[in-house]
């Protein structure tokens, strides 16, 4: 890190965030005036009304520019998912953020504007009279769990970026056609796309509003980068450094230029991208698509005309680092449990096959991994795309970054992610240009795009099952009655049972997620994003109101399936083979959470029961058996935009608040304990052979039908300390995606979670330490070895600490 | 013919993924049994050929469910823990079948070499792609020098690459036995000098250096020598200088060499079996002091890393 960028870091701590209003100011002064017009018209006029007026300011040693709210490290004030109550302010204010008095006051009359009109109400006016959807969204199978009819999903956000929203989409848009052609470009097609309207349909008349809406938006963004340009220009004339001086030059020019007009050099191409990253956010999904792929046009003719060095190159990069950390998130408390933190997911893609099928990766790929190891913060995140071909040294350096300990990049493998695209009808070169989205879930720049993303808690559907179509916490009958238990004279009696439960819900799912669908379209559309996707301008149609190239409007995600998987191995093995439990036993022993002697007997019975991710096919097998059929139910749903439901796999952290959720379950995991991380993982501590078991698990089920799915491994740095190490670690990786794996990242364990692994030896059951090649599970070591570790880690991680 | 796959032995684990005992991703068989007794010994639950039962204290809950179910009453409450008498414990198992808290664990399983090999097969998509293999290790492999040899040729006729870390303390005609399905062997020299060597572990080193010599000039089979470095045992200047000037001129500028920095794995694994240690007091090298080693073997022209 240069001096310049350890600056700009720096300022990045912040005692307090701000929560700021003025854009939910501009935002709602703009509705009030326009109300009667066509939703998306007022919709563009909003964002105008913003772009024009929100506070603009450029901070000291910036060189990328364009603030992300109107006060340094802010987070704006977003209503789309719901309004702040005064409750969750006070939450807030308690949890490290801060808001004038004048604010708050102010805030609670903006409110008024939204009663009844939010995202939320209008699903809850068609819930909450539906005796099967009612039930089904109040018992929380899909996260978080809706109370009262004008509160579901948890609350508001406030959030950095200058867009529409809302932010909840995983898409990503054609950067390369805005960088390359400039948004002069489109608002010309749009004029005479305009001029070529035939008004005989209702198609023609929608397409006229939509593309008035781009008309304003584009030149509004225009109009921002213009205000910038103007700003840089003013500061320049007070500046007396001349080396400072310089660079607000360069800003002025720089920003008076793009995003209006083709960018020509590495540095207008990133500040074009800055801008136009303001603009789909507030979204913590937002994603980058294949940054190394687009800019490095740019990057090749300013390297061969002698424009730019790596280093200035890598400055940029880091620049860009900053400013993505200063999009912070927060949410209302339910959403906060859903996903912990400031989580967002800011996805760059790196690496994988070009359209031809070669080998991608280029110098960028390699500097923006060296930026994410020598700026090491949280965001934005790195995917790295591996095939065949990925070379030992690139495998290496995105191994170092590993190393590092920032828990990035993520590695992802093309034959399996390309295969979900071509198996689906997508023409190969299409799906080989494939990026990641949100955490992990696939989608093809401009041609595609996610819109309802539910997490369902499948543990929750096993004791409904067991109780015959009963929630045994609140004794309502909200699914099917398949049987007693102890009418289950076979495991398939069971089996099928269960898969009946699920069938229902998931299609109970399928209906709220298709109203979910259409209260977007109707109430939120955003003329910008759907702007940027391929011949928007001639459909004429907003990107939920248009059938995508690639149609994945909706897609479905089981939570805790692992779990599910090890509860039916043992209760297989148990139950219905050795004979040594009845049911009812079982049941009894589940309700009691296993406590009395009796119980736990039975408990330690299902905890030796085959478990899944130990490389034996008892459980694995029902593990496969399971996702296959998450995966061709979840087909079976049309959505509301033209396609079907397609399936994806990946927890993020609603393992966390789906465990809390559910009772004990048979695979001897106690109620309210957090379920299986990850959906290709094994239940923590349930696994004893490593990571070769845990891969040749996951293989065994089909992972190609599925948008994403997620492994999490763990390893202590001494997994990783010579060159040899990574090398196969990056065989081991290798190896999983040749067999279809889609998806692994390691987490490095640094001394603090030693520390508490010694503290709390029952929360780190599965992690494993190398102590010069001899594995063990950290808890089970003696206290004078543990102590060897934790200096020993603490050791590794100063390497690279500064 | 004997039947391989049927030959049986005594193990006490099966480690997949173990990348610092040979080359590419390997699954390392740890065997029971051992002629020598090294002070430092990071396995000491490798020393017999017999089940040992591990005892967690700070796992047990001092529920008392074991004390019933022993048949001969060993076991006791003493401070809250179940504790064993260890003298008339016969290694039984029973109570490591009752625990609720996996406090009480059985060391060693009797398993057949069909058995191995499958475990060692599980990851064969592994080896193939880093071009790694199957370990045998220990304790001392060739004690079982039947096991051994038929768990390696099994993987031999699969096309499995066989590594063998040994300590090299074994008659010529035993070694004879194993050695046509060894690809590589990850020979220990712990001492130059023959009765420090008895010292440290039980036995003279003579038998040890003819046996590498023999390896490497006459079968010509690869070997890589590792060394444990033990402060205040075997890491004096003298000692290294002479391991480096035997390796060099004994055997050939060309064979690795691994320096394996001492550690303290093994010290609460003898808590465990209830077994005194023998006396032995030793830190950790420094780094420095490693690199100073490992300067040596370099001067000697010998290709040399820490760690293995």
């Amino acid at each position: 890190m240069n001096e310049r960028v350890k600056k700009l870091k720096q300022r990045l701590y912040v005692h307090k965030y701000p929560l700021c209003i003025e854009k939910f100011r501009l935002i709602t002064k703009s509705l009030e005036k326009t109300e009667g017009d066509p939703e998306i018209l007022r919709r563009a006029k909003t964002l105008a009304n913003v772009l024009d007026n929100i506070t603009v300011f450029i901070e000291d040693d910036e060189l990328i520019v364009g603030n992300v709210a109107s006060k340094p490290m802010g987070l704006e004030i977003d209503h789309d998912y719901g309004t702040w109550s005064q409750e969750e302010i006070d939450a807030l204010k308690e949890e490290g953020y801060t808001i004038s008095p004048e604010d708050e006051e102010e805030l609670k009359t903006l409110n008024h504007y939204y009663k009844g009109k939010s995202l939320v109400s209008r699903m809850g006016e068609i819930l909450f009279d539906n005796e099967r959807l009612w039930p089904f969204v109040q018992s929380g199978m899909v996260l978080p769990p809706w109370k009262s009819k004008g509160e579901g999903s948890g609350g508001g956000y406030a959030q950095g970026g200058m867009g529409l929203g809302p932010g909840l989409y995983l898409m990503g848009i054609d950067f390369a056609k805005i960088l390359n052609d400039g948004l002069y470009k489109i608002i010309e097609e749009a004029e005479e796309e305009l001029q070529r309207v035939k008004y005989i349909d209702a198609d023609s008349v929608k397409k006229t509003y939509f593309l008035k809406s781009v008309l304003i938006t584009h030149k509004a963004i225009i109009r921002f980068a213009d205000r910038f340009a103007d700003l840089a220009a003013e500061m320049e004339q007070r500046e007396t450094n001349a080396v400072r001086k310089q660079e607000l030059e360069r800003i002025a020019e720089t920003c008076r230029r793009v995003p209006a007009k083709p960018a020509r050099t590495f540095y207008e191409a990133m500040q074009s991208f800055w801008f136009i990253f303001l603009m789909i956010t507030p979204s913590p999904t937002a994603a980058a698509g294949r940054f190394d792929q687009y800019m490095y046009p740019f990057y090749k003719k300013d390297i061969a005309e002698g424009r730019a060095t790596d280093e200035d190159v890598l400055e940029l990069l880091e620049c860009l680092r900053i400013k993505d950390m200063q999009l912070n998130r927060v949410s209302g408390k339910l959403n906060r449990q859903k996903n912990s933190g400031m989580a967002k997911w800011h996805n760059w893609t790196i690496g994988g096959v070009t359209t031809e099928g070669e080998d991608a990766t280029n110098e960028l790929s390699y500097l923006i991994l060296e930026a994410a190891k020598d700026c090491p913060t949280p965001h934005h995140t790195i995917t790295v795309r591996v095939h065949e071909k990925t070379s030992d040294d690139f495998m290496l350096k995105a191994l170092e970054v590993v190393k590092a300990g920032v828990g990035m990049p993520a590695f992802i493998g093309d034959k399996s992610y390309i295969n979900f695209f071509v198996n689906n009808g997508v023409d190969l070169r299409d799906a080989r240009d494939y990026i990641v989205t949100g955490c992990l879930d696939a989608n093809l720049p401009g041609k595609s795009r996610t819109a309802s993303i539910a997490m369902f808690i499948v543990p929750l559907v096993l004791e409904i099952t067991f109780h015959n179509g009963v929630e045994p916490r609140s004794g309502r009958q909200i699914g099917l009655k398949t049987g007693a238990l102890e009418d289950f004279q076979t495991f398939d009696d069971l089996l099928e049972a269960f898969k009946s439960q699920l069938a229902y819900f998931m299609e109970l799912n399928a209906e709220r997620d298709n109203i979910e669908l259409i209260a977007n379209q109707e109430l939120l559309p955003d003329p910008v994003r759907s702007s940027f996707m391929v011949d928007a301008i001639k459909e004429g149609k907003a990107l939920l109101d248009r059938t995508m190239p690639f149609e994945n409007g909706a897609v479905m995600n089981p939570v805790g399936m692992i779990n599910v998987a090890d509860s039916l191995a043992a209760i297989k093995k148990l139950v219905f083979e050795e004979k040594t439990v009845t049911m009812k036993q079982l049941q009894e022993a589940l309700s009691a959470n296993w406590s009395g002697e009796e119980f736990e007997e039975i408990r330690k019975m299902c905890l030796e029961a085959p478990k899944y991710g130990n490389d034996d096919d008892y459980a694995d097998l029902i593990a496969g058996d399971l996702y296959k059929f998450w995966a061709e139910t979840t087909a079976t749903f049309a959505t509301a935009l033209g396609g079907k439901h397609l399936p994806t796999a990946i927890s993020i952290t609603a393992h966390g608040p789906g465990g809390e959720m559910t009772g004990a379950t048979p695979d001897g995991r106690y109620a309210g304990e957090v379920l299986a991380d990850g959906t290709m993982s094994p239940m923590r501590g349930m696994d004893s052979g490593g990571p070769t078991a845990i891969i040749k698990s996951a293989v065994k089920i089909d992972q190609d039908p599925y948008q994403a799915t997620l492994l999490n491994m763990k390893f202590h740095p001494s997994a990783l300390e010579s060159r040899e190490d990574l090398l196969k670690l990056s065989s081991l990786i290798k190896t999983y995606f040749k067999f279809s794996g889609k998806h692994i990242q390691f987490n490095i364990v640094d001394r603090a979670t030693l520390l508490d692994a010694q503290a709390h030896p029952e929360k780190h059951r599965d992690l494993v330490v190398r102590v010069a090649g001899y594995s063990a599970y950290f808890i089970q070591l003696g206290r004078a070895v543990q102590e060897e570790i934790i200096g020993r880690a603490e050791h590794d991680l100063q390497g690279v600490a500064n | 013919m004997t039947n391989l796959s049927a030959v049986e032995g005594m193990i006490f684990n099966v480690q997949h993924y173990c990348i610092h005992d040979g080359p590419g991703i390997r699954t390392t068989v740890f065997m029971k049994g051992c002629p020598l007794r090294c002070l430092w010994c990071q396995n000491p639950e490798s020393h017999s050929m017999c089940h040992q039962i591990f005892f967690t204290a700070e796992k047990c809950a001092g529920c008392g469910k074991c004390i019933p179910a022993c048949p001969i009453g060993a076991i006791h409450i003493q401070d809250g823990k179940a504790v064993t008498n260890r003298n008339l414990c016969q290694s039984c198992g029973v109570c490591t079948t009752v625990c609720l808290h996996e406090a009480r664990n059985m060391m060693g399983t009797r398993v057949s070499a069909g058995e191995v090999f499958n475990k060692i097969e599980q990851d064969k998509i592994f080896y193939e792609e880093s071009g790694g293999g199957a370990t045998l290790s220990g304790g001392e492999p060739l004690f079982q020098s039947e096991f051994a040899a038929s768990v390696l040729s099994l993987c031999k006729k699969a096309g499995i690459h066989t590594a063998l870390e040994t300590s090299g303390y074994a008659r010529w005609d035993i070694l004879q036995l194993v050695l046509p399905y060894v690809d590589l062997l990850l020979f220990d020299l712990k001492h130059m000098d023959p009765s420090e060597h008895q010292k440290c572990t039980g036995v003279s080193n003579e038998l040890i250096k003819d046996n590498v010599i023999r390896i490497y000039h006459q079968q010509k089979k690869p070997v890589i020598i590792r060394i444990p470095v033990i402060p205040g045992y075997n890491d004096s200047l003298e000692n290294i200088e002479a391991t480096a000037e035997f390796v060099a001129c004994k055997l050939g500028a060309s064979v690795p060499v691994n320096l394996l920095p001492f550690h303290r794995l093994g010290e609460s694994k003898n808590e465990r079996m209830g077994v005194q240690g023998l006396l032995f007091n030793s830190i950790p090298p420094s780094e420095q002091h490693l690199k100073e080693l490992k300067e040596i073997f370099v001067s000697h022209g010998l290709t040399v890393q820490i760690g293995g």
